[in-house]
């Protein structure tokens, strides 16, 4: 185990995010059960007092989570001068692999969903009779579970990482000519992969923007129109991924052989902006859909199509910040 | 109009800021691969035909590179272990042992430039001659 300030921080956080987790999770399952039954005046104050109780507890529980996330790679980063033979990240994680790589694949989830759920808290808070109070505490028994799991995860990993372990870092993995992230374009474009990966993303990029800016502008707030958005969000992610590892990432730092995401963190810590910025644009087009999809109902409906302006215009601020950042980045590579 | 006009402001300024931060900090001593701090007595390097040279961290590294720029490169240098001199790779002699030199990635392969360098090591460490990785 490597102790620092932040692996401290992340154990405590770890241990009290599990501890009100499992509680809110399942005082939350309880209270989605009772919740619209008949009950006496007394009953139904006592029911929505505990109910406020819960909900303010997990909402602070979810903010740290947010945090969390962030937080995980900053401890990580504070491990490589004691993990012999890590140059960046990557080598940190090839210390406990299994567990690190499902806790990277988990906290984004967990970020989207503690996201939507907030956004849903925030439009149910507006409304006067509360008629998303079931499906948010519904949802939050699962985030709760998730939470729990995500939290074991980082108490475990802290503790699994030993000082002087002996690993071999990124160059051995990421620079591998049969890499799947060369050989899976590779396949489809052929040689000149690269240069369509590159036109691939700007293409997606700005469709995913227009489309943002005209739904705005129209204001067609429709299901299968977000559906689709949230659709294309997930493809320019994907998209964003495989081009930043294979063309934009080796150009900002100017190694055109190194495909390492985290080096690139570590050696131009301005692109953390960038990836923050992807993010937040991605996922706030995701928390569009989600928000439409669960907040549908009695008084929500009239607040939505408010909310919706709000989150889109959040996405195309966002997304088109990053493709900002990504070009003064060209312009200046 | 004069909200608008402040958010123009704020990005007009946000741009240098953002230019500045996206000009990454280059090392005399980082590795022209990973970019990784390159210790002299580990290093190689390629001078090339326009008469620049490219520095590597490891043997792992310089191999790496070597397929793609082979027809640029006019001499490599490698580093004898025992001297730290510089010597040409078509001299030296290369051996492969337990001993770990760039952990990052896992190099056990050792320069020397004289024979009986390398073959005390390949005695003391469980080594075996390996081919130049440069031809």
């Amino acid at each position: 185990m490597i102790l620092n300030a932040l692996s401290i921080t992340l154990i405590f956080i770890g241990f009290l995010s599990a501890l009100l987790a499992l509680w809110g999770g399942i005082s939350s399952f309880i209270l989605y059960k009772k919740w619209g039954r008949p009950f006496k005046p007394e009953e139904k104050t006592s029911l929505e007092d505990h109910s406020y109780l819960v909900l303010l507890i997990m909402a602070i529980v979810l903010i740290i989570r947010l945090i969390n996330w962030p937080l995980f790679y900053v401890t990580l980063q504070s491990f490589i001068p004691d993990i012999e033979g890590a140059m960046c990240i990557f080598g940190v994680t090839q210390v406990k692999v299994g567990l690190t790589r499902f806790l990277e694949f988990l906290k984004p989830i967990n970020f989207f969903l503690i996201g939507g759920w907030f956004i849903l808290h925030v439009l149910d808070r507006a409304t006067k009779t509360s008629p998303l109070m079931k499906r948010k505490l519904l949802l939050l028994s699962f985030i709760s579970l998730l939470v729990l799991i995500d939290s074991m995860g980082d108490i475990l990993l802290m503790i699994g990482i030993v000082p002087d372990s002996l690993v071999s870092c990124c160059t051995t993995v990421t620079d591998i000519s049969s890499r799947p992230t060369r050989t899976t374009p590779e396949s489809v474009f052929g040689p000149d992969y690269a240069q369509s990966l590159r036109i691939l993303f700007f293409i997606s990029h700005l469709a995913l923007i227009g489309f943002i800016g005209a739904n705005l502008k129209f204001k067609i707030f429709r299901r299968p129109i977000l559906g689709f958005l949230f659709l294309l969000s997930i493809l320019n992610a994907v998209l964003f991924i495989l081009s930043q590892i294979e063309v934009f990432a080796p150009a900002m730092m100017r190694l055109p052989f190194h495909h390492c995401l985290y080096c690139l963190w570590q050696y131009v810590p301005v692109s953390i902006v960038l990836y923050l910025l992807f993010i937040l644009g991605t996922f706030s087009v995701g928390w569009g859909f989600t928000t439409d999809l669960f907040g549908r109902q009695g008084e929500g409906i009239h607040l939505l199509p408010v909310f919706l302006k709000k989150i889109y215009l959040f996405a195309l601020f966002f997304l088109s910040a990053s493709l900002m950042m990504l070009l003064i980045h060209g312009l200046v590579s | 109009m004069k909200q608008k006009r402040e958010w123009i402001l704020l990005i007009i300024a946000l741009i240098p800021i953002l230019i500045a931060g996206c000009k990454n900090r280059t090392s005399e001593d980082r590795c022209d691969y990973d970019g990784f701090h390159v210790q002299p007595l580990y290093a190689v390097y390629f001078s090339l035909q326009d008469g620049s040279e490219k520095k590597y961290c490891s043997l792992v590294c310089a191999s790496m590179s070597f397929s793609a720029l082979k027809k640029q490169i006019r001499e490599v240098r490698v580093v004898d272990e025992p001297s730290g001199n510089k010597i040409n790779a078509l001299g030296a002699f290369f051996v492969e042992s337990e001993v770990v030199t760039v952990p990052h990635v896992k190099n056990r392969i050792h320069v020397f430039a004289k024979k009986e360098d390398a073959l005390k090591h390949i005695q003391t460490f469980k080594g075996n001659w390996v081919e130049n990785p440069f031809r």
